[in-house]
């Protein structure tokens, strides 16, 4: 977060900083703490005040890299409006859960397109602290959240405008919504004055 | 004339359709597509769509200059194009499924929607194109719907006017449809993870448990094993000790021997020449310089090492001394009448005190290392702790249930005594002394007839009889088992550890003595440095004392 400063308002291109952070802390909390994969993989950093674990395979690594740099180019180009972590059983690819992140412009779109000041700009302790908070809810969320009994895989889709640029490892998917019995919980939203991003969880109850 | 498509109705007379409808066949609408225009138009399908979308005067979206690839560019508009022709695609009503089918019926009062009529089936069967659509029913349907197409929609495609898709997206957009959303799907697949069943380790703590230090070995072989002929073979008595300056006295029947430990020799010291009279104790003084003999018929005998001559015998003893514990000058002497007595070695009335609570034979006596209480067991199965300054007994435990001959003081907790029980108890008591409460037992299995604690580990060692007669080592307080040692046929009756603490001789009633090194010392590399540097700083005090006393 070098491009904020004190007593500086947050630009754009910091802000989509902030953002792909927080995706990229957000994604690897939700790996660990869903068992996608084993918690041996993972190492804990402090990051936002809290210990948050960031895998250690490498392989995991280079693909959510790849997946972030991208996400970071969409958001400086104002052209994604939503993030979604599908996590699906590996054997019959059903969606058993939906961390679906809303990424909003809170700027108004100025004329001006140059990304400066906003009316509130918030300091960076402050963003970091509703950060923390969303962290902390996806970390509590694995207590109300159902067992996943299959070995599970995920997938990251986002959802853009119609005219971004998609490179070839990016496909047209459909929303892969829960199709029966879903239960969704609305987690805290963070805003960096000029992204707010909203959290939310959707899973599907048992059977029974 | 083959009856109105779906598609064209949805356009056409659709104009209240609730926005779920309409999201839910837009939904359904995008991944298949794909795979159905390929199967339809055998070729260049996208080339086609294209071609229309130029038709129609809508400029396909593309990327601005210097973005993703043109082809990546091609390929892709149609399709969005594609998804706003809103049920352009066979398959919209398809697999939306009959719930949307029902709907539109109703809402459009379409009576004869259903193509799958009568001879047509056939034909669609035949000309089937698209093999993952998985119910035979709506192969049926979207077969038909295809037929459709394939004979009037052509035309009619090309002739859709811009108007049409004006109309199209004013709809979409009082639908509540976004159509300048796509969602993109990253198209990998993340990584598998290495373990496949891990669930079962969520609980785990994060950092592995420190690894356990690996057992320690104990040689299973004795260092040493000398003949001890006429060893006897009696419980009661106490015939092996070993001194501060390193010799071994054992008794042989009436001759007490020494082992030098340093040169390996050996030598008989003295010799009791009365008849029916044995050695039945003998212990060294702290410092070594001298060895106590108790005998049979209840006198003791106090020998010098340095001369190899007898300094002193204390008599009044009416019966067999069977053990003797040392504090300094004070030498304290159980008998089979189960008194015991403290004699001042010094006094001409030697006897200083009698300690008088066993009923019978006193087998095990041992002063804790700083003098403050003696223990005592008896073959009344009961341990008495005696303070030093009364010769009352301080508490008396009686929870073992055979003779304790066992005896020993912890070296690093002043107040821990273990007590061994004999041949019906076989367990290990540790007792504190300040609280006068249990720490802890341990069963053994065998009659206990020693116990030796370790200078240096956090061990003890046990010596055992009947039945197993072998040798154990423990620790000290977890009570795990290190090992177990074979090595005598007979019971283990006497036990005695080198002042190094490293090596523990064990006499057997097979007359073998053995030399077991079962606490080999842990390297140190300080000591002599120490002492180096202890030197240093004396020379430097001198010369320092030198200087002040030129000035």
């Amino acid at each position: 977060m070098a491009t904020i400063q004190k007593g500086k308002t947050i630009t754009l291109r910091g802000s989509a900083q902030i953002v792909v952070e927080f995706f990229n802390y957000g994604i690897n909390s939700i790996l660990f703490q869903r068992g996608l994969y084993p918690p041996e993989d993972f190492r804990m950093v402090k990051k936002y005040g809290l210990n948050l674990l960031l895998t250690s395979d490498d392989g995991v690594q280079a693909y959510l890299k790849a997946i972030l740099s991208q996400l970071d180019k969409w958001i400086v180009a104002k052209k994604i409006s939503r993030l979604v972590m599908v996590i699906s059983s590996k054997d019959t690819r059903e969606v058993l859960e939906r961390w679906s992140f809303d990424i909003q412009l809170e700027q108004s779109d100025d004329r001006k397109e140059n990304f400066c000041e906003t009316k509130k700009s918030k300091t960076e302790k402050e963003i970091n602290s509703q950060i923390a908070a969303v962290m902390r809810q996806i970390t509590a969320s694995v207590s109300f959240l159902p067992m996943l009994e299959d070995p599970c895989t995920f997938n990251i889709l986002a959802y853009t405008d119609k005219d971004a640029e998609v490179p070839a490892e990016w496909i047209d998917s459909d929303a892969r919504l829960i199709t029966k019995n879903a239960e969704q919980v609305k987690l805290r939203s963070f805003s960096t004055s000029v992204h707010k991003v909203d959290a939310l969880v959707a899973y599907r109850l048992g059977d029974d | 004339m083959p009856p109105p498509s779906i598609s064209k109705d949805l356009q056409t007379g659709l104009n209240p359709m609730s926005p779920q409808i309409a999201r839910r066949v837009r939904e359904t609408m995008e991944t298949p597509r794909r795979k159905s225009t390929a199967g339809r138009i055998a070729g260049t399908p996208t080339r086609s769509f294209a071609d229309r979308l130029h038709v129609h005067g809508r400029t396909p979206t593309r990327p601005s200059a210097g973005g993703a690839s043109p082809s990546v560019a091609h390929t892709r508009s149609p399709r969005s194009y594609n998804a706003t022709g809103l049920g352009h695609s066979p398959r919209s009503s398809v697999i939306s499924g009959r719930n949307a089918e029902n709907f539109i019926k109703q809402r459009l009062g379409v009576a004869a929607v259903s193509p799958s009529g009568g001879g047509k089936r056939g034909k669609a069967k035949e000309r089937m194109y698209d093999r993952f659509v998985p119910s035979q029913d709506a192969i049926d349907r979207a077969s038909s719907q295809f037929n459709i197409r394939d004979t009037t929609d052509r035309q009619k495609l090309k002739t859709l006017d811009p108007d049409t898709l004006a109309y199209q997206e004013q709809v979409a957009k009082a639908c509540g449809v976004a159509l300048d959303k796509r969602i993109l799907a990253f198209n990998a697949e993340p990584p598998a993870a290495q373990r496949q069943d891990f669930r079962t380790s969520w609980s785990r703590p994060l950092r592995k448990p420190n690894s356990t230090v690996a057992a320690r070995r104990v040689k299973s072989e004795p260092e040493k094993v000398l003949d001890a002929p006429g060893l006897s073979d009696d419980f009661y008595l106490n015939l092996i000790d070993w001194s501060a300056n390193n010799m071994l006295a054992i008794a042989l029947d009436n001759t007490v021997y020494l082992w030098n430990g340093n040169t390996g020799k050996t030598a008989p010291l003295c010799s009791v020449t009365r008849e029916d009279t044995y050695v039945a104790s003998l212990q060294w003084a702290p410092d070594g310089s001298h060895l106590a003999v108790g005998l049979s018929e209840g006198d003791i005998e106090i020998w010098s090492l340095e001369s190899l001559k007898k300094m002193r015998t204390m008599r009044g003893r009416a019966s067999r001394v069977g053990v003797l514990a040392w504090d300094t000058n004070v030498l304290s002497s159980g008998a089979r009448d189960g008194s015991i007595w403290n004699h001042d070695v010094r006094l001409a009335n030697h006897r200083v005190a009698s300690l008088l609570s066993h009923e019978s034979d006193v087998c095990g006596l041992k002063w804790r290392p700083d003098g403050q209480f003696l223990a005592s067991g008896g073959n009344d199965n009961q341990v008495v702790i005696w303070d030093a300054r009364s010769s009352l007994p301080k508490f008396t435990k009686a929870e073992h249930t055979a003779a304790v001959k066992a005896l020993a003081w912890c070296p690093w907790q002043l107040n821990t005594l273990a007590t061994g029980g004999g041949s019906h108890d076989r367990t290990v008591h540790f007792w504190n002394v300040s609280t006068t409460g249990k720490i802890a037992s341990v069963d053994t299995g065998s009659q206990v007839t020693s116990i030796l604690w370790s200078l240096e580990y956090k061990e003890f060692f046990t010596s055992h009889g009947f039945p197993n007669n072998h040798l154990s080592i423990w620790k000290y307080p977890s009570l795990t088992k290190i090992g177990d040692l074979e090595g005598h046929d007979a019971r283990v009756l006497h036990t005695a550890l080198s002042p190094d603490g490293q090596t523990v001789a064990t006499g057997a009633s097979d007359e073998n003595l053995k030399f077991w090194k079962i606490w080999e010392a842990k390297k140190k590399g300080g000591k002599c440095g120490k002492s180096v540097g202890e030197k240093d700083v004396e020379d430097e005090l001198v010369n320092a004392y030198r200087r002040m006393a030129i000035r």
